[in-house]
């Protein structure tokens, strides 16, 4: 008899035996048709056995992710100690990762783009695919989870070598925002940090950015997808608002769906209330995420990276911090395009910003 | 089979399953070998008898071989008796590259009906890190932080390499150490160069055909009421019907993609180590026997002729029955040059203009 080394391990056996309903031959119960011919036969005992295989498997796979767990790996990097930055670009995330880098034992994987790699995939170029030959199949998501994971930890492994275990590594990652599902069910130990903001006010930070002159052309002058994106701000804004909005919706819709599956230790903050009062709203985001950390280091933090601090000649219209003010969107977007954001995310709004 | 209740025909007072045939019996026997599990599962241990005895047809022979793990060793000098099911080996993957509409159904039926060959199809692992690493802005491949930037090259490669493999396994479970793996992946051809590189020792087929007759053959397919058209509909695809309405349209971006997954394959192959070869449609169908030979021998695998013929015959185009080819149907035409009668001179001008490089190379004539 076999000695299962956990409970888990037991259950998959046990379930393996009652899918199969195996007991003496190759039927417990009743008696199967008649018999076809030889080929046909065979032909039929094959389709039956992949099924039965792939149930196996997917069975399989479950029980090693379970057995292996977090223990599964002896790497620097602890996924306990992963700090998510999910929602979408604009909202503060680099000022709050600004923030969070600084505090001691922290550090800082700035946009890997990991969940744009795999959630753009699975969720836009092949959604709807289902074989279980596709290599992100519903059959084998825990295998395809297990190794996404992997594929996270090598990367941070490769990239903060000197990382501790104790060590707490936030990974900025607005714009991957798309596979957060993904990210988090992969690493569902994690901690998540969801930053919002007011779309409306996202979408005239974008438009600013992309305008002639303004940070993203300067800064991206090569590229093709950047150049197409300035010049739609110049020649068609109301177009380039509407996809921001699209944009965000589809960003922070993911993120949302995936904070409100995560069972590990999450925190929601809007870009506003972080504005308003940055101290407190630091306070509570180490509070919720479970994390210790001193008030002394948190206002040290805050101070280092307030906008006061930023010198002047840092900031104002086409510069990355441009205004940091919320509600500045009155004055940023006309009417029509106020009407286009409002529309766009009208569900985002509803739930998050529900004044209006 | 029949389940007859035979008092005394054990113990425990089970129903027991009586078989009306040897091929029943022996399946039942064999799953309760595959599995075998104590817990209740099964009563006995392994059968004893192999399932080289359970009947003359291969269907049967290695239907018993998937349940039991047990068959003959792939160069057939010794049964490989006990072999465990495990990993895949990467040596033993073998990825056909190429575009689609270039025979790659047709071959890797072929090669799935060879002894020990399991096929993977379609896992469309090349699309998933080529697409992404392809259209990565050069900013991003040279940042440290991006996911698949250069500094950090070797370890992703290793990570693609891990992601390949668990799939691999997970999506053929019961592939056995000694058993090959033909990868059919031409839509994922774009990712070749990242596979190949993840994975040195595995063996790599550049399957090509005239980009002229690939066209023609999509074009076919994407009218209306063609398979390919009856099969998409994602986006727009139907509503648009680009390839009755704008088939120009249809034959620049067919042509654009010929060129990117048949370029890229074409690069994973020129840097590729291991054992690889280059196969033409076109010669595929003009010799099918001796292609598959040359397949098999610049690739390193043993294969009988007797074997080869038997997969060769099997899957020749004069067996697909009437109603399954033509027109409009998957197997359309099987001509090679047959795009002088498909295609306007517009059209061939289309695809000839953008994929000069790779015809100049493939097809000089």
């Amino acid at each position: 008899m076999p000695v299962y080394k956990t409970r888990t391990a037991f259950e998959v056996a046990r379930r393996i035996k009652v899918f199969l309903n195996l007991e003496a031959g190759a039927v417990r119960n009743g008696t199967p048709g008649e018999a076809s011919s030889g080929g046909e036969q065979v032909e039929k005992l094959e389709r039956a056995l992949t099924e039965r295989e792939r149930e196996v498997a997917q069975l399989s796979a479950k029980l090693v992710a379970a057995e292996n767990g977090a223990g599964g790996r002896a790497g620097n990097v602890n996924p306990e100690n992963v700090i998510w930055m999910l929602g979408t670009a604009r909202t503060g995330s680099t000022w709050l990762g600004d923030m969070m880098k600084g505090l001691p034992n922290h550090d800082l994987w700035h946009e890997p783009r990991v969940g744009e790699f795999f959630g753009f995939y699975a969720y836009e170029r092949a959604a709807g695919r289902k074989t279980a030959n596709f290599i992100l199949g519903p059959q084998h998501r825990e295998v395809w989870l297990r190794s996404m994971r992997n594929f996270v930890l090598d990367g941070a492994e490769a990239r903060f070598p000197d990382l501790k275990a104790s060590d707490y590594l936030v990974i900025k990652e607005p714009n991957g925002s798309i596979g957060a599902p993904l990210l988090m069910q992969s690493m569902p130990e994690s901690r998540m940090v969801f930053l919002i903001r007011d779309p409306r006010d996202v979408a005239a930070s974008a438009l600013d950015a992309a305008s002639e002159g303004g940070w993203l052309s300067q800064r991206m002058k090569k590229s093709a997808r950047v150049r197409a994106r300035v010049e739609t701000a110049t020649s068609q804004p109301n177009t380039l608002v509407a996809n921001r909005a699209r944009m965000y919706l589809q960003a922070v819709g993911k993120s949302r769906d995936a904070y409100e599956a995560h069972q590990g230790p999450k925190v929601l903050v809007r870009y506003e209330e972080l504005r308003a009062d940055t101290l407190n709203t630091m306070k509570r985001i180490y509070s919720e995420l479970g994390i210790p950390m001193g008030e002394r280091k948190l206002a040290r933090v805050v101070n280092k990276h307030a906008w006061e601090n930023i010198p002047e000649e840092k900031k104002g219209p086409g510069q990355f911090a441009r205004k940091a003010t919320p509600g500045g969107w009155r004055e940023d977007l006309t009417s029509k395009q106020i009407k286009i954001v409002e529309e766009i995310t009208a569900p985002l709004m509803k739930e998050f910003y529900p004044a209006g | 089979m029949r389940v007859a209740k035979k008092p005394g025909l054990n113990s425990g007072g089970f129903l027991l399953p009586v078989f009306r045939n040897r091929v029943a019996f022996e399946v039942a026997r064999g799953i309760k070998a595959f599995l075998n599990l104590e817990a209740g599962v099964t009563r006995d241990g392994t059968p004893e008898a192999g399932p080289e005895n359970i009947g003359a047809s291969t269907g049967v022979r290695r239907l018993g071989w998937r349940l039991t793990g047990r068959g003959p060793a792939v160069d057939g000098s010794a049964a490989a008796n006990g072999a465990q099911a495990g990993r895949v080996r990467p040596e033993n993957m073998i990825w056909i590259f190429g575009s689609g509409r270039s025979g790659s159904t047709w071959l890797r039926s072929m090669m799935s009906d060879m002894e020990r060959h399991r096929v993977w199809e379609e896992p469309m692992v090349g699309q998933l890190f080529g697409v992404f690493h392809k259209q990565a802005q050069e900013g991003q491949l040279k940042s440290a932080n991006f996911i698949l930037g250069e500094p950090t090259r070797k370890g992703w490669i290793k990570s693609i390499r891990n992601f390949v493999l668990d799939g691999a396994f997970y999506a053929n479970p019961r592939i056995k150490p000694d058993d090959y793996l033909v990868i059919k992946e031409p839509n994922g051809s774009t990712g070749a160069p990242l596979l190949m590189q993840a994975l040195p020792e595995s063996r790599m087929i550049l399957l090509v055909r005239d980009p002229r007759d690939v066209a023609a053959s999509v074009l076919d397919g994407a009218r209306k009421g063609s398979w390919l058209y009856e099969r998409k509909d994602k986006g727009k695809w139907r509503e648009n019907a680009l390839a009755d309405t704008n088939p120009e349209a249809v034959t620049r971006r067919r042509a654009n993609m010929y060129m990117t997954q048949v370029g890229n394959a074409r690069d994973a192959f020129n840097a590729h180590k291991g054992p690889k070869v280059l196969v033409r449609y076109e010669e595929l169908r003009a010799d099918t026997l001796a292609t598959m030979k040359r397949i098999y021998s610049e690739l390193g695998l043993p294969a009988g002729e007797n074997e080869l013929a038997r997969v060769v015959e099997k899957h020749s185009w004069e067996n697909i029955p009437e109603e399954n080819k033509g027109e409009g149907k998957f197997y359309r035409k099987a001509t090679p040059g047959g795009w002088r009668e498909d295609l306007t001179p517009k059209q061939a001008g289309i695809v000839e203009k953008i994929t000069a490089p790779l015809l100049e190379e493939f097809y000089p004539a």
